[in-house]
């Protein structure tokens, strides 16, 4: 003991400072310090230029993060680790950091748009009381709002790049506090917003639980948290099984909360309807494609030589969560709870491409990420601009004769819900198609075929909220039509996205294709 | 483990001091029963009613409870970087300064919104 | 580069603990125990004698010589008195915390180092209960537990003065705590260790109470703080909280309360000798003059004087220092200590960065120098820019509500002077409370 300890404090030998890559890990730090500097602003700036201020930085962080990425996909040795092997740089990294990036930088037109009034004036101040009463009346936001932005990006640029399980954990623990902060401060209907904070921050931190005793017990099994290594030791067959699986278990149980996969879907409803809606868009594009990058880069790098293990499980959890969450999604009266179940439907789709573990899975996984992200940015945007005394006008029949009242905005909106359904010429069709494609390549027709049959199960829902729109008659007092520049941004480049990559896939499909070719590096 | 062998024997030799003395006193002291004399002491006024589990106090003590969490973490960096500092070289002390520029950004939006006064 | 290798071969090291038999162990601990109980016997007879002589008292002069025999006489007292357990307590949590407040102020002391290597029935060892690479963190540990007890104390008596007094002084002790641990990094930096002998050692030729002095007065203020006691006394201000957290406390478990806070006086001196007064190193001429101070049993006396020269220091403060309010005190740590003891880290690493790399130091002192009058200069510049704000506030409020502190013939607070409780006479005064309050709000501030 003594001597050991001696040994460890014994003066001389240097300790040789890390070589961090600062170039190819650039659109984190960016970020990242965009954040820093928000707080700065916050701290320092008046009230009354806050906004001014902080919107204007945030965009050109993610901006700047994501041009940082184009160039660093642009060179070709863009398969490496970065920071003594933290982090990976490769081909799906880039591919999803830069969704997430493009992602997010259409959230934040949702986030900024003053028109619209999203968020609390004073989050501190209690529902109903004076002090809001107040605040509300001084016309105060919460500019606060723009660096927590910035802190979950940039953990959710961490998370799927992360090589190693504990810069995993601290991902997705950057990730999701600021998340979890950003869900209680709806401006309407505040409680609603603060229970959904809560009940999401207590399951977050369960899953955040699990998915550090899985890290423990892996941890345990090969005696390092490097993805690499677990794989290398899960190769050799040796050590004891129980950890393994029990790790696998574990792990595997805190990301499908991420995804909100069925059993693990409690959160998502709740959370998407009590959320301010820019920041259900941000979660339902930017977190998804984040947890997802982390699901493919754990399965396909640490748990490569293990299908047979953890396949049978992921095959039922893909099964379960494509049924449940179609068939619930029919019961549905609250249009942001039936995209949650919508989005839960989709998680499903996706575990599909997971399960297959072949380089087709991995791009057509990419490529789906991508479309629907931009799908339900667009579709969460249209639901920010239907709106009525209360806020937004929620529930399904106050939608009725919106087609009447606004065939635009209806007709967009439509339009979204047909790609969710994947008809063809739009971008689900081409999403679910690679990645049904992928699966029955890898022999999993089985689910292909239950995937199939919850897309129909699932358009029953989509078609009846079309129907609801065009083919009843208009309440007298019905909801307006409200658009503001920054949300008809917002939703054009979503229809634009959407309608591309349902058009013209290839050139997308062969990007995501290419930054596939190599798979993940270790 | 020989280091912390005199600490464990310290450790026990007050626990049963401490523990004796306190049961000591019970057999020492005399025992007259008088009902004001088990009320809560508030200057001989009748006390104020107590909620079940102390009820609430200021936030005021919870917010000093999470800096002091913050800051006290810092510290726990701090400390093994000052006792290997001369082996980290100029690299150690660059990324200290950034690890301490980046929680003092927090201490200023902490001080700007009034969370260390107590009024 | 190591102030390790300097240190003669008698000094002891790390290296040296852990390899005393079991009757040596047991011999050390026994000579702590008995000195730290000795030590709250005598300090509180000299506290109460010094404070007397300091306000034209005599102070106990009774039993025994002098008065010496108080303390003990004190504590058989205690005994001997009823051991009161209100009805509403918490009856476990009463009774525990006591101990859990006694016992961890034990266990720091520990790791003090008394003396050099010395022979003891022909074994080599040194005088000191035993050394951890982590020392000082146990001793921080220590005090953490300890505010365990006071917070327990407090919450378990389910009584307001006891729940405030025991909140007041775990918000104070945590604000100090910050401040204290930043004090030690320097130290630490310079020392290269965190075990005490080994600081001891590094002062071989300079103590760091003259090399690191910002963070000895740092160090010194905090331990004020941590002490709970005057100036800094505020968990206990019997003027507002009548005991503080203790004050359903009676017979001996009181008297564990005072025993644990005397023995943290004990601590928190003995831990200012280690680490800023060379610990148990003889002073500077004694050391030139006689080279056999610093050997054998003779720094054991040199360590005691340090310490009592502590100990006298904290009694002289208690009287002569009236009590700080408690928003000033909570200031004091947050804004003044904390942002001062992090600068001068920085400041003192990149001294000693720039002199490990090769670079000359007097360059380095003009640079630090330039800097640091910069530093100042943009400081006062800020407050001057600042202060015609502040002044003018001042002036309003003086506008708003004039006292006259001589009404009726008696030096008297005005009952109606708005910072009073908050109350206010008017209802033009009200009405501008209310207007600061929204203006507050508005600012994000409330």
């Amino acid at each position: 003991m003594t001597s050991h300890v001696s040994a460890a404090l014994a003066p001389g030998g240097d300790i040789p400072a890390p070589h961090i890559e600062y170039g190819q890990i650039m659109p984190i730090l960016l970020v990242l310090g965009v954040a820093v500097a928000g707080v700065l602003v916050e701290a320092f700036v008046g009230r009354t230029w806050r906004y001014t201020v902080q919107v204007p930085l945030a965009f050109l962080g993610l901006a700047g993060g994501f041009a940082w990425t184009i160039v660093l996909g642009l060179r070709d040795e863009t398969h490496a680790v970065a920071a003594e092997g933290a982090l990976g740089v490769d081909g799906p990294t880039l591919f999803l950091q830069g969704t997430i990036l493009i992602l997010a930088l259409v959230s934040l037109l949702l986030i900024a748009d003053r028109g619209t009034g999203s968020f609390a004036a004073q989050a501190a101040a209690l529902p109903g009381s004076e002090a809001e009463q107040r605040t509300t009346a001084a016309g105060i936001i919460q500019t606060e709002v723009f660096p927590l932005l910035m802190f979950a990006v940039g953990g959710m640029l961490i998370f799927p790049a992360s090589n190693d399980l504990l810069t995993m954990f601290v991902g997705l623990e950057v990730m999701s506090l600021p998340l979890y902060l950003l869900c209680g401060l709806a401006r309407r209907r505040r409680l609603l917003s603060q229970e959904a904070a809560v009940k999401y921050f207590l399951l977050g931190s369960f899953s955040s639980a699990f998915f550090l005793y899985g890290i423990a017990l892996l941890y345990g099994y090969a005696g390092s948290v490097k993805l690499g290594d677990i794989a290398a030791e899960a190769g050799r067959d040796a050590g004891s099984e129980t950890l393994l699986l029990g790790g696998i278990a574990l792990l595997a149980l805190g990301l499908l909360f991420k995804l909100g996969a069925v059993p693990f879907h409690m959160w998502k409803p709740d959370v998407y309807q009590g959320a301010p809606t820019p920041i259900t868009a941000l979660m339902a594009s930017c977190t998804l494609v984040s947890a997802f990058g982390a699901m493919l880069r754990v399965f396909f790098v640490a748990f490569e030589n293990l299908t047979w293990e953890w396949r049978p499980a992921m095959w039922g959890v893909s099964i379960i969560t494509m049924i449940a969450g179609a068939v619930i999604a029919i019961t549905q009266t609250d249009i942001k709870r039936m995209l949650a179940y919508s989005s839960i439907a989709h998680a499903g789709f996706l575990l599909t491409g997971v399960i297959a573990t072949s380089r087709e899975g991995l791009s057509s996984t990419l490529f789906y990420l991508a479309a629907y992200g931009f799908t339900t940015v667009g579709a969460f945007a249209v639901v920010t601009t239907v709106r009525d005394a209360g806020g937004e006008a929620g529930h399904l029949s106050r939608w009725a004769g919106l087609g009447k009242r606004s065939p635009l905005i209806a007709g967009v909106f439509a339009f979204f819900l047909l790609a969710f359904a994947g008809i063809p010429l739009t971008s689900g069709f081409t999403g679910k198609f690679a990645v049904f494609k992928a699966a029955v390549e890898a022999d999993a027709t089985p689910l292909v075929v239950v995937g199939v049959i919850s897309s129909a199960i699932a358009a029953f829902f989509y078609v009846r909220v079309i129907v609801v729109m065009f083919f009843s008659e208009p309440e007298a007092d019905g909801p307006t039509v409200v658009v503001s520049p920054a949300t008809a941004a917002a939703v054009v480049l979503g229809l634009a996205a959407t309608v591309v990559l349902g058009v013209l896939p290839q050139p997308v499909l062969d990007l995501a294709g290419h930054a596939a070719t190599q798979m993940f590096v270790r | 483990m020989d280091l912390y062998v005199p600490i464990i024997v310290l450790g026990v030799l007050a626990f049963a001091f401490a523990a004796g003395s306190v049961a000591m006193a019970a057999v020492t002291g005399p025992k007259r029963w008088n009902r004001a004399k088990l009320e809560a002491y508030e200057c001989g006024i009748e006390p104020t009613p107590q909620p079940v589990g102390g009820g609430r106090f200021p936030i005021k003590y919870y917010l000093t409870a999470m800096l002091f969490i913050v800051f006290d973490i810092e510290i726990i960096f701090l400390y093994p970087w000052a006792v290997a500092f001369d082996r980290l070289g100029i690299f150690g002390l660059v990324e200290m300064v950034l690890f301490i520029l980046t929680v003092l950004v927090a201490y200023a939006y902490i001080w700007r919104r009034g969370g260390l006064e107590w009024d | 580069m190591s102030p390790l290798a300097a240190a003669p071969a008698a000094d002891p090291t790390l290296q040296d603990f852990g390899k005393d038999p079991w009757w040596l162990i047991g011999g050390k601990v026994l000579v702590i125990f008995v000195f730290l109980v000795l030590t709250v016997l005598i300090s509180m007879w000299v506290e109460r004698r010094v404070i007397g002589r300091m306000q034209l008292r005599v102070g106990p002069n009774r039993h025994g010589p002098f008065g010496l025999l108080q303390g003990l006489a004190d504590g058989v007292k205690l005994a001997l008195k009823e051991d009161i357990v209100p009805r509403q307590v918490d009856k476990v949590v009463f009774v525990l915390a006591p101990i859990l407040s006694a016992v961890p102020a034990f266990i720091s002391f520990i790791i003090i180092p008394f003396g050099p290597n010395v022979s003891v029935f022909g074994h080599q060892t040194a005088l000191q209960g035993t050394d951890l690479p982590v020392a000082v963190l146990l001793v921080l540990a220590m005090s953490s537990i300890g505010v365990y007890g006071i917070v327990l104390a407090g919450w378990s008596s389910m009584s307001p003065y006891s729940l405030l007094g025991g909140l007041r002084s775990s918000a104070q002790v945590i604000s100090y705590e910050i401040a204290m641990g930043l004090s030690f990094v320097a130290v630490f930096l310079f020392a290269g260790s965190m075990s005490t002998s080994d600081i001891v050692a590094a002062q071989h030729d300079t103590w760091f109470a003259v090399l690191l002095f910002p963070s000895f007065v740092v160090y010194v203020i905090t331990m004020m703080g941590e002490s709970n006691r005057i100036p800094f006394d505020l968990p206990e201000g019997e003027g507002e909280l009548v005991g503080g957290f203790h004050t359903e406390y009676s017979s001996l478990k009181f008297a564990m309360f005072f025993l644990a806070e005397y023995i943290n006086l004990a601590t928190l001196s003995a831990l200012a000798t280690t680490l800023f007064l060379g610990g148990w190193r003889a002073p500077a001429p004694i050391s030139t003059v006689w080279a056999g101070a610093n050997s054998g049993w003779w720094p054991v006396l040199w360590f005691m004087v340090k310490l009592w020269l502590f100990i006298f220091f904290f009694i002289w403060l208690r009287g002569s220092l009236p009590r700080v309010r408690y928003d000033q005190l909570m200031k004091l740590g947050w804004k003044i200590l904390m942002p001062f003891s992090l600068g001068w880290i920085l400041l003192v690493a990149a001294i000693r960065a720039f002199k490990n790399e090769g670079y000359d130091m007097q360059q380095i002192t003009i640079v630090t120098v330039v800097v640091a009058a910069a530093i100042l200069g943009g400081t006062i510049l800020w407050e001057m820019l600042r202060g015609g704000e502040g002044e003018e506030g001042a002036a309003a409020e003086a506008g708003a509500a004039p006292a006259d502190p001589f009404a009726g013939g008696f030096p008297v607070p005005p009952l109606d002077a708005p910072h009073y409780h908050g109350r206010t006479a008017g209802t033009g005064a009200r009405a501008a409370t209310i207007g600061t309050r929204s203006e507050e709000v508005t600012r994000g501030t409330h």
